[in-house]
């Protein structure tokens, strides 16, 4: 082998030994009994519950608001588009502790929308509704800028003669951009799921941790890990699980070409 | 019967498009080299792209006018346009191609089956239908792209270069096909191409564009016959021979650079450079110099040899270049001559035009 060659499977080899490593070490820390019975847990149920709960309830917001921005970003021209694109990557650069402190001061009791909010009757920290909006908050960005790069793959004369034949551009957008990338959208829906599934920082800040309430599974293995942190292991292997079982499912959804 | 109108005037980046085209009912052929502004036309056209200035009307209607202030969206203007990627689309069946602009103008779906029944019948592919796009030809899929178009029931029909991405075997028989089906159709329709062999398949009314500009229209004959620039000359595959004009007892004589004295209609009796066009087609070959009546004669050498379908093109080489396109039948009557022997090229006077260069 040449040396350069050598050079790069070594380095590859460490990276991987470096990811590998600690997932096994969870893996192993915990046996199979103790995971079931950590997951028919009532109280890790009900966390379990939350998590996929408000991930699930953020995914059509994160849809209605993303694909219609990620298909202007798309259609844009380029400085425009480099705008808009840094306007998507404020919240992407903001520590996920921060974007907790921001959204508590733009909707909390003293915030910025907070009056307004609270004349509706609607008090948004530590609710579930925080849940979903710190994950709308934190996803979505990432949700658009993957989506505007699917867009990018449609040629553009697909959608042009779809309207020579009659078709509004919202038809053409329904009927045609949509199911053209359909399999690259249902991967990226389940990357926003498992996105969500794993926010923790900004959850922590805005809706709290309440269980039963706004803790879902990461920040119930915060609040085990403190108390007793075999059970922060369990919980950890349960979470790791559930992640990959959503990447397996998207690398068999994703068309090859369409992964960014 | 609809007649397109349009007068538009386009910035590109190499030079302004500014176009004045009549299209009557039937099929023009666009003529132009690539980059000449031919698909840019068709996307004004189409109200894919927004002209700066003039007007385009179909019939009575108005598509486009700068100064009034009217641009209908392309899904309003009722145009079909077949473009050269042909577009269709991938996750739909051949029958749901072809059925997509029905659906989107909610036609009730009774009506929209038989309509798409019928058509694919009157084309002759029935036998695609629930075919998956990305296993056609490149043949089938110009034929379900025209389709999908012609269903809708477009009042103008735009095709950009129809016949380009196909290999030579199925060109021919897409070109038969299509000649047979635009014939049957009552709409203008412009056929884009930059292949000069197209516009003698259709033999049809013939635009040349070129650099932004159309340089000639009318009909194919009048192309061949009065080719006003070079350019269309040449793109017609006409011979031109370079020389001089010059008057001898107040008679305008043409002597060509390789010195052969050649007669021809003058369009020109201004003495200077000028060019001798002379089409393939009217130089015949001959092994012996013919005597008789007072004709051109060009010796040479034959250089390339090419059989297109039931002709020959030779070229031959000797004080003048000189392409003469000759009947297979001719060909082998001369015993299927090879590249390398002597020929005598001839050809009549009147078939022969001068013009100033």
């Amino acid at each position: 082998m040449r040396p350069f060659t050598l050079f790069l499977v070594i380095t590859s080899f460490l990276l991987g030994l470096l990811i590998l490593l600690p997932i096994s070490a969870l893996l192993l820390a915990t046996n199979p009994l103790e995971l079931f019975a950590i997951a028919t847990n009532p109280e890790v149920l009900q966390a379990l519950w939350i998590t996929l709960a408000s991930s699930f309830l953020a995914l059509p917001a994160i849809f209605l608001l993303g694909l219609p921005s990620a298909y202007l970003i798309s259609r844009c021209r380029s400085r425009l588009r480099h705008g808009l694109e840094t306007l998507l990557e404020l919240p992407m650069v903001m520590p996920p502790i921060v974007a907790g402190l921001a959204l508590l001061l733009a909707f909390g009791r003293q915030g910025l929308a907070g009056g307004l909010l609270a004349e509706l009757g609607l008090r948004i920290p530590f609710t579930l509704l925080a849940v979903v909006i710190a994950i709308l908050f934190v996803v979505t960005p990432y949700f658009v800028r993957r989506c505007a790069l699917l867009f990018d793959t449609i040629d553009r004369s697909l959608e042009e003669a779809a309207l020579l034949l009659g078709a509004s551009e919202f038809q053409t957008f329904i009927h045609l951009s949509l199911p053209l990338v359909r399999r690259g959208l249902t991967a990226e829906a389940i990357m926003a799921l498992a996105q969500g599934i794993g926010l923790f920082g900004t959850i922590i800040l805005f809706a709290g941790n309440l269980p039963g309430r706004t803790q879902t599974l990461s920040l119930a293995i915060y609040s085990a890990f403190e108390a007793d942190p075999q059970e922060a292991f369990a919980l950890g292997s349960l979470l790791l699980l559930i992640s990959l079982l959503l990447l397996t499912i998207v690398k068999f959804i994703a068309p090859k070409e369409q992964r960014i | 019967m609809k007649t397109l109108d349009c007068r538009v005037d386009y910035s590109l980046a190499q030079y302004r498009l500014s176009i004045e085209l009549r299209v009557e009912p039937g099929v023009t052929v666009l003529l132009g080299p690539n980059g000449a502004g031919k698909s840019s036309l068709l996307r004004l056209l189409a109200g894919l792209n927004r002209p700066d200035e003039g007007h385009i009307r179909l019939g009575e209607q108005l598509l486009f006018d700068a100064r009034q202030r009217i641009n209908l969206p392309p899904e309003q203007r009722r145009i079909g346009m077949v473009f050269q990627s042909l577009a269709l689309f991938p996750h739909l069946n051949v029958e749901q191609n072809i059925a997509f602009g029905l659906r989107m103008q909610k036609t009730p779906s009774n009506l929209r089956n038989s309509r798409v029944k019928e058509l694919i019948q009157r084309l002759g592919i029935s036998l695609l239908a629930q075919r998956q796009v990305a296993t056609l030809s490149g043949g089938e899929r110009q034929k379900v792209a025209l389709a999908r178009t012609l269903v809708t029931d477009p009042q103008l029909l735009l095709l950009d270069e129809p016949t380009a991405a196909l290999d030579p075997a199925a060109r021919g028989a897409i070109r038969r096909w299509l000649h047979e089906i635009l014939g049957t159709l009552k709409i203008p329709t412009l056929l884009v191409t930059h292949d000069a062999e197209e516009v003698a398949w259709f033999r049809k009314r013939v635009a040349v564009i070129e650099q932004g500009k159309i340089v000639q229209s009318g009909s194919y004959h009048q192309l061949l016959r009065e080719p006003q620039s070079d350019f269309v000359a040449r793109f017609a595959g006409i011979n031109l021979i370079n020389g001089q004009v010059s008057l001898e007892e107040s008679k305008p004589i043409f002597l060509s650079q390789g010195g052969t004295l050649l007669q021809g209609r003058f369009n020109c009796i201004l003495p200077g450079p000028a060019t001798l066009a002379v089409a393939p087609w009217e130089v015949a070959l001959f092994t012996e110099p013919p005597g008789g009546s007072p004709q051109n004669v060009v010796a040479g050498r034959v250089i390339e040899r090419i059989v297109l379908g039931d002709r020959v093109r030779v070229t031959l080489l000797g004080k003048e270049k000189l392409v003469a396109e000759i009947s297979h039948r001719a060909w082998e009557q001369m015993k299927k001559f090879d590249l390398g022997i002597e020929l005598y090229a001839v050809f009549k006077a009147r078939e022969a035009r001068i013009m100033n260069t």
